[in-house]
């Protein structure tokens, strides 16, 4: 009778703590964007010699929208610098160029970052999310990134590594000032790729 | 060769077989409202979502907080969802439950627990995702995700574990026993 009671606040106390994990709440898989789901489009075609398409999505599309929308924070003329390389058929000078705008965008998010963060919002949410975020576009950069300069990808993940640490601590809170120079530093990088990767910059 | 049973099987209670019903109606009107009404329920949730920043760690930055909304959407689906074939899948392992439980326990005051925490743990268990969904826009994934699984999975989802492993025990004992 004792060793079944016993069994029993056994089991009960085993499932009272159980985590949330054990029930079935569905597996999330982040979705592409407006934005990069265009750029996608614009990409492969352009790398399938469709560039009539690639134009057409180009020119239709949220991605050179969102570079007109931009076009202050970006190198000059790009938007139209992309849309040359369609014309002109060249897929390489077109991705670049699309790439230089992923770059810049995530450049863009990270100054946000420090910024938010110097205001005051809390790192251990802030962190994380605009990681998150700088990573979803950078990764998009990423192979032009790294076929036109290694040196500066493996410094961009790198940095990017060092900032995913200090934003999730293995213990306790992260520390907002150094998360905040780990922003800084990222956005260094960015910056300095989006010049270095800007194309046509010398036939402007 | 096994001998076929002697006993005939017995109805469990008529209030049980009523909860198990209204469960599986639950369960299909859940189903039918979520396809008639998705986007209404979708746009209340976003709404929600909004007007609870803080809930969701939404920084005000589009191109962050369009992921965190995203995934938010997704999850009160799926609590919508998870409710729906949850409450359909109890509502008949509370009726062949306590089924057994009626024809395999002799005792009366073992065959009350039994049916009582089968009923009540399936009927409460499902209920769960709806509560999570439903908290979902105003406390956020996470925390919703807690709240529910305090209030109903642990203790509704651990009485029916718990009288499973009982009747498992019981159907056991009688099989040794014939």
């Amino acid at each position: 009778m004792i060793a079944s009671r016993a069994l029993g606040v056994t089991l009960l106390v085993a499932l009272a703590t159980t985590p949330a994990l054990a029930h079935h709440t569905g597996v999330y898989t982040p979705k592409d964007n407006a934005i990069t789901e265009n750029f996608k489009q614009v990409k492969f075609s352009a790398q399938a010699r469709k560039f009539d398409v690639a134009l057409r999505l180009y020119d239709a599309g949220p991605l050179r929208a969102e570079m007109r929308a931009r076009a202050a924070a970006l190198p000059d003329a790009l938007e139209t610098r992309v849309r040359a390389a369609l014309l002109a058929h060249d897929a390489a000078e077109a991705e670049r160029g699309l790439a230089v705008f992923f770059v810049a965008l995530a450049r863009d998010l990270a100054r946000e970052a420090d910024r938010q963060l110097a205001a005051g919002a809390a790192p251990s949410t802030t962190g994380p999310r605009f990681l998150e975020a700088i990573w979803r576009y950078y990764n998009l950069a990423d192979f032009v990134v790294g076929q036109r300069d290694a040196r500066a990808s493996v410094a961009m993940r790198l940095a990017y590594d060092d900032a995913e640490t200090l934003a999730r601590p293995a213990s306790g809170a992260p520390d907002a000032a150094r998360l905040r120079a780990s922003f800084a530093r990222l956005a260094q990088i960015l910056s300095d790729l989006v010049e270095t990767t800007t194309p046509l910059r010398r036939n402007s | 060769m096994i001998s076929p049973p002697t006993a005939t099987w017995r109805l469990p209670p008529r209030g049980v077989l009523l909860a198990a019903v209204l469960l599986l109606v639950a369960a299909e009107l859940g189903g039918a409202g979520m396809g008639r009404y998705k986007v209404e329920l979708a746009r209340w949730a976003r709404t929600g979502m909004l007007a609870h920043p803080g809930a969701h760690g939404l920084v005000g930055v589009r191109d962050v907080d369009e992921r965190v909304l995203d995934e938010a959407l997704f999850r009160f689906d799926a609590g919508l969802r998870l409710f729906h074939m949850h409450a359909e899948g109890m509502a008949l392992v509370v009726i062949a439950t306590t089924t057994v439980a009626s024809t395999l326990a002799r005792s009366p005051a073992v065959r009350r627990v039994l049916i009582l925490l089968l009923t009540v743990g399936g009927v409460g268990y499902p209920l769960g995702y709806l509560v999570w969904s439903a908290l979902i826009p105003a406390y956020g994934v996470e925390r919703s995700k807690a709240i529910a699984e305090y209030l109903l999975w642990i203790p509704f989802g651990g009485a029916t574990i718990v009288a499973l492993l009982w009747l498992a025990a019981l159907t056991a004992a009688r099989v040794v026993r014939r």
